[in-house]
């Protein structure tokens, strides 16, 4: 849960830090990690956005590109493909994950003998590493799938992972599944936290459950969105794991994701620099959307 | 007061990063796992997992007997995971005394790192041929891991029920001819199809299928690949024959269908009857059914119209030297290889334990333990050979290029001309 805390938190300590004056212990403490990750995030990064104008082939750089990668990139179809499929596969996902995991959180948290045992049951997929549920879901897709569907003569269920659509959507269900557990986790930490008198008042004005639940419980959990929009959000934009695992691109690399896109740039075509120009884009790309939806999300919660 | 406490912050900010980098260097010590002062050092960074074991074993064995040396072995698996790893440790100024590369590409990328090894026994021995791809000039540059070669590996038993001799398939016709026969048979057999085309494997279509069919343009030389601004495609017809002929009779949807698949679940279940694979699956096959691996399964060549009877053979990966390491260190690095490839104990290692079909002259070959590698021995020995020429192919064409149009073709997204057309043209920019 580190991440919900991280994300609730940011905009303060963002605040604080810049604005507050602060003691010699507080940097005393926060010099290190500050110095950890300027070491191993923020110079890679500077180095990379560097490396990214030039013909760096991993080992050595001889020359002083310019704009030349950048140019490439938005002719490079393979490249617009994947962003193009990357989007598509965030959008689908990131609502279908959040419905589900609301749904989910609703559920176990009405008043019912099983919703402990429920919750480590929903929760339970997200702590199966992405690489093995790949492959778990490959089998269903493909064998299982299959089986089923030549025993009953559903012919939708037979060649699955083999076009592009079957894919898609075989991404979308693991990734679904997978994180749909999750969310419901902070969702469930939101609702238990709307008081129970105002839900109580609602119902005695006359709210039916629709209303105490649109107009009451839904604006309370606002921030809730922020958080699982964000995290769904950056998790499907950057999901390489599973997707390397399901379909490895396949069929033709249609169904490759970005961040696969530039690691096999990088490491099977050996094109560093073109590969850390990518890298650049889709950096900027991830950061905007985030933040756009963070910045509005926020000033939404307010506005409620 | 105010600037006072400033500079104590920066003081303070100072003496920790200090600490920081002091603690974080001390925890390096001993990362050379205790070697003595008057060792001489070699690290070895080595993509082969499946044999790693009996890799380490032969070290230990060389250490006992030279106990001035000592070798540090890494493996790192896969050929994606081993190029960015060879890479990272290049860059991070952790530079490997012997590593891999796999063909001319990958000489001139890491030109400036490698010896010359022409001076030791292991280069003299190296078969003909197999050098082609390290060659500068007067210098070698690498020393062969072993030889390999594919074809059609077909299971020996529902041959003989269908009444099929395999040593006669030597032409298109009769492989289309014998492929109808055992589709008839299919229920008798036992067979889910004639064959398992594994469409969502890029190596096995771009690489190995295709190699059959454009080695000849390059006249079966790996620098002329190497050197060549275009690729003909001659035999362009023959191989959507075989793709097209390959596809209709297996196991459907070929697009997901993966390695594992075709060689565990399909071929070593006798679900289908032949399979275009290579020498390497036979670990896997004799890990599923020992009996099946040794006495069931044989290997044939592709039939390729003028070169019947002819097996795509060829060198997976070379071993090199890294010039940067001080002399005592290159002089050891030579002689481990050395000892390896020509000593009786190593030549002994390489046969039975590696299991590799040698790349070099004197190896009884009468040990090669199982039966595609003798296969492949025996057309190696004849001369009746296809070059491997998808190792010099323009980085990544094979796959990314060529094979990704095979799989559009496959779904009927794209004619076959388109195909060609595509893969012709990503080939001479990427040599322009």
């Amino acid at each position: 849960m580190n991440e919900v805390w991280f994300m609730e938190n940011i905009f303060e300590r963002v605040e604080v830090l810049v604005l507050k004056n602060r003691s010699l212990s507080f940097w005393l403490f926060v010099t290190p990690t500050l110095l950890a990750l300027g070491l191993v995030v923020f110079v890679p990064f500077i180095y990379g956005f560097i490396f990214s104008f030039t013909d760096w082939n991993g080992l050595r750089a001889t020359q002083f590109l310019g704009m030349e990668h950048y140019i490439n990139l938005f002719q490079d179809r393979e490249f617009l493909n994947s962003i193009w499929f990357t989007i598509k596969f965030a959008v689908v996902s990131i609502i279908l994950v959040n419905v589900i995991g609301l749904g989910l959180a609703l559920l176990v948290t009405q008043k019912m003998k099983s919703s402990n045992i429920l919750r480590t049951v929903f929760f339970m997929p997200n702590l199966i590493g992405g690489l093995i549920l790949g492959f778990i879901w490959q089998f269903i897709f493909i064998s299982a799938f299959d089986s089923v569907g030549s025993l009953l003569g559903i012919e939708w269920l037979q060649g699955w992972l083999s076009t592009t659509g079957t894919g898609f959507w075989g991404l979308v269900i693991l990734n679904t599944w997978q994180y749909g557990g999750y969310i419901m986790i902070i969702y469930i930490a939101y609702l238990e936290g709307v008081p129970g008198e105002l839900i109580e008042a609602a119902e005695i004005d006359g709210a039916n459950p629709f209303q105490r639940f649109w107009n009451v419980t839904f604006p309370l959990i606002a921030p809730a969105f922020t958080i699982s929009l964000f995290l769904t959000l950056s998790n499907a934009f950057k999901l390489y794991d599973q997707n390397l695992a399901l379909t490895g691109g396949g069929p033709y690399n249609s169904t490759q994701m970005v961040a696969m896109d530039i690691y096999n740039t990088a490491f099977s075509d050996y094109n560093m620099a073109y590969a850390q120009a990518k890298a650049v884009i889709f950096f900027i790309l991830v950061a905007a959307v985030a933040l756009t939806q963070v910045y509005y999300n926020k000033k939404r919660e307010v506005d409620l | 007061m105010r600037n006072k406490s400033f500079l104590s912050k920066i003081f303070i900010m100072f003496v920790l990063s200090g600490i920081l980098i002091v603690a974080g260097c001390s925890s390096n010590d001993g990362g050379d796992s205790g070697a003595t002062s008057d060792q001489t050092v070699v690290d070895v960074f080595q993509f082969k997992v499946e044999f790693k074991d009996q890799f380490e074993n032969l070290v230990a064995q060389y250490q006992e007997e030279n106990p001035d040396i000592k070798i540090n072995v890494q493996t790192v698996g896969g050929g994606n995971d081993y190029a960015a790893s060879l890479k990272s440790s290049f860059a991070a100024g952790n530079e490997p005394d012997i590593f891999n590369v796999g063909g001319p590409t990958e000489v001139e990328e890491y030109r400036e790192y490698l010896t010359d090894l022409s001076d030791t026994g292991a280069a003299e021995a190296a078969l003909e041929g197999t050098l082609s791809g390290v060659t500068d000039g007067d210098e070698i540059l690498g020393l062969p891991y072993s030889q390999e070669g594919y074809g059609y590996i077909y299971n020996k038993e529902i041959f003989n029920q269908a009444g099929i001799n395999a040593e006669e398939l030597t032409t298109y016709e009769a492989l289309e001819e014998a492929f109808a026969t055992l589709d008839s048979q299919k229920e008798e057999l036992g067979l889910d199809a004639v064959i398992a085309l594994p469409a969502k494997e890029l190596w096995v279509m771009g690489n190995h299928l295709a190699n059959t069919y454009i080695a000849s343009d390059f006249n079966d030389d790996i620098l002329e690949a190497y050197e060549a601004g275009t690729i003909p495609f001659s035999k362009s017809d023959e191989l959507q024959r075989m793709l097209d002929l390959q596809n209709e009779y297996s196991v459907q949807p070929v697009l997901s269908l993966d390695y594992s698949q075709q060689v565990e679940q399909l071929f070593s279940t006798g679900k289908v009857a032949l399979i275009q694979q290579g020498n390497w699956i036979y670990p896997t096959v004799e890990q599923m059914d020992a009996d099946f691996a040794e006495n069931g399964i044989g290997m044939i060549p592709i039939p390729v119209d003028g070169l019947e009877g002819h097996l795509p053979v060829g060198v997976p990966q070379y071993w090199v030297v890294n010039s940067n390491a001080d002399d005592a260190t290159q002089q050891a690095a030579k002689d481990f290889l050395d000892w390896m490839y020509t000593s009786d104990a190593g030549k002994e290692l390489v046969l039975n334990e590696f299991k590799f079909i040698p790349a070099y002259e004197g190896y009884d070959t009468e040990q090669i333990s199982d039966p595609l590698s003798q296969d492949v021995y025996k057309h190696a020995s004849e001369g009746n050979t296809i070059g491997w020429v998808f190792m010099a192919s323009p980085v990544g064409w094979q796959e990314d290029s060529l094979a990704v149009g095979m799989q559009r073709y496959l779904s009927g997204d794209i004619t076959w001309e388109q195909v060609i057309e595509q893969s012709r043209a990503d080939w001479e920019n990427s040599r322009k």
